[in-house]
């Protein structure tokens, strides 16, 4: 069980979360909440839960975990919760996740009717944790006297502007990422990067996050993500799991690295033309250049995604680079488990970002761009955690925003 | 001892709690603190009936047997009076009774695998009082 001081800068006042939550719970009539999301895990837990998790938020008092057993007491060891509220599942008569929790449910919080709520949707992120079709048929049988309602929106909500400690460990996180892209410069610096592959460089990264105090290279995108050559440009492409691909003279190479600090998430991408640079080349690398100087310029409370989109569309189109942009230029995240997604579920698209999202201050987004040209086999990313302030964005990662041309 | 007790009256009781208070040190009980109740059903006189064991710092203090509802208890185990006779006599390991689900487990289940070698321990013990089941 982890403690924090509340003069620590990490700190995060969790039990008041926790009374946020069953507030809303309490507006909403819902007497026992059954989370799944590894969103909502981490954000109440504070604790990283790789196998299938919940979480039992009653009216009141504090939450439990349930996780597999294999992992609950590393769970309550970094959780601010008690061994006796982190519970572990097993294929064990009386210890299945469905009989566990729904007895915990009814005999320990004497919830026998009512309504509890749930977590269900889609995704695009594989890991988000909605309940399942078979969890919610056996514990809609298991708890019989109960209506179980979705209620995922009450985690979104209270989750969407964060606190100080929560965005000092983003700070951490990209400072952290930043380290892992010095080495990454000076690996590659001055020849070092013949005979390199894109594994290696997403390693080189991750062992100087690691020893910068990073836990965990998050995304689950394959950890660092590393793309050298024409795999930079592949067509509305912003996904690279690192390759076993050589560096090679004259390419483009995008370094996308991750760190993880408290469970928030560092994600800063960095650029570089390998060896020499043609003109057009370097046509390609200023309009990516300019187009992400202009976007955070623009970041700021109280403009919207397809406002932001449209003002930057318009200068990629004034510039002669539209066709090369991916029309998108965020995406959301949180603790780890709160990905891609920005706000509420309250767009056009179920379970997306609503373009006409109002930013408010506080929130942390990725200012992610990606920047395409097939036929060039050349290709440019940004991503960085930004702050939406009142009139700008704080770039959380500090590493210089260039394309660079590695000797 | 050469007579056999009948299996959860309360000679069989007397004889478990003597031998687990004579062979089960505090040491060998690691000093633990906790209760667990075995809830018994389909017995063969038709009423349930559990038995009770409450450890304080390594030592046993209490064991009951009876019928109905048991002391409120940091484990509890539910199955079949036939399985855990069964499981008493060694022919079955209440391991594999509690992984086919013909045992019920309620309780921390951390702190369950931290008293399992414990619980098998005890269940030795009572294996070697003769019994009439």
């Amino acid at each position: 069980m982890s403690t924090m001081l509340n003069n620590d800068p990490y700190f995060i006042d969790f039990p008041g979360r926790v009374s946020q939550i069953q507030e809303s719970m309490a507006n909403e009539n819902i007497d026992c909440y059954l989370g799944s999301r590894l969103r909502t895990i981490s954000w109440v837990a504070d604790a990283f839960c790789p196998w299938r998790s919940y979480i039992v938020i009653p009216a009141q008092g504090n939450p439990t975990v349930f996780t597999f057993v294999i992992d609950a007491a590393r769970v309550a060891d970094d959780s601010w919760l008690d061994e006796d509220h982190v519970l572990g599942y097993a294929p064990l008569g009386g210890m299945d996740q469905i009989t566990l929790i729904s007895d915990f449910i009814k005999d320990d919080l004497n919830v026998k009717s009512g309504r509890i709520g749930i977590e269900s949707g889609m995704s695009n992120y594989l890991p988000e944790g909605n309940i399942t079709l078979f969890e919610y048929e056996n514990f809609k049988a298991a708890l019989s006297g109960c209506e179980l309602v979705n209620a995922h929106y009450i985690i979104d909500r209270l989750s969407l502007v964060k606190d100080e400690g929560t965005i000092n460990r983003f700070r951490e996180a990209s400072r952290i990422v930043d380290v892992g892209h010095k080495a990454v410069k000076e690996a590659l610096s001055n020849g070092g990067w013949k005979g390199m592959t894109e594994t290696e460089i997403a390693d080189i990264a991750a062992l100087a996050m690691r020893r910068a105090g990073s836990v965990w290279e998050w995304s689950f995108t394959g950890g660092n993500e590393i793309a050298s050559g024409y795999r930079t440009g592949l067509a509305g492409g912003a996904c690279t799991p690192a390759s076993t691909r050589e560096l090679r003279f004259g390419e483009p190479l995008m370094v996308d690295i991750h760190a993880m600090f408290k469970l928030a998430l560092g994600d800063h991408a960095h650029n570089y033309l390998i060896g020499s640079s043609t003109d057009r080349q370097l046509w390609h690398a200023n309009n990516f250049i300019d187009i992400v100087s202009l976007t955070l310029k623009t970041y700021k409370a109280g403009i919207s995604p397809v406002s932001l989109g449209e003002q930057m569309m318009d200068f990629a189109e004034e510039r002669g680079f539209a066709e090369y942009m991916v029309p998108g230029f965020e995406h959301g995240i949180g603790m780890l488990g709160d990905e891609w997604r920005i706000g509420l579920n309250e767009g056009p698209f179920p379970f997306w970002t609503n373009p006409d999202h109002t930013y408010q201050e506080n929130e942390v987004l990725i200012c992610a761009m990606q920047y395409a040209c097939p036929d060039d086999e050349i290709g440019f990313r940004y991503e960085n955690p930004i702050v939406i302030k009142k009139d700008k964005c704080e770039a959380l990662s500090k590493f210089g925003l260039r394309v660079e041309v590695i000797e | 001892m050469s007579d056999k007790v009948v299996y959860l009256s309360s000679q069989w009781r007397d004889e478990v709690a003597k031998r687990l208070k004579s062979e089960l040190s505090p040491e060998k009980m690691k000093f633990i603190t906790t209760s667990v109740a075995f809830n018994y059903i389909n017995c063969p006189q038709g009423k349930d009936r559990y038995l009770y064991f409450k450890c304080e710092e390594g030592s046993i203090t209490e064991v009951i047997v009876d019928e109905g509802d048991p002391p409120k208890a940091e484990f509890t185990i539910t199955g079949n009076y036939d399985l855990f006779a069964q499981i008493t006599q060694g022919i079955i390991k209440s391991h594999r009774a509690l992984m086919s689900g013909k045992l019920r487990l309620k309780g921390n289940m951390v702190k369950a695998l931290k008293l399992a070698s414990l619980a098998d321990r005890l269940n030795n013990i009572m294996a070697q009082v003769p019994t009439i089941y």
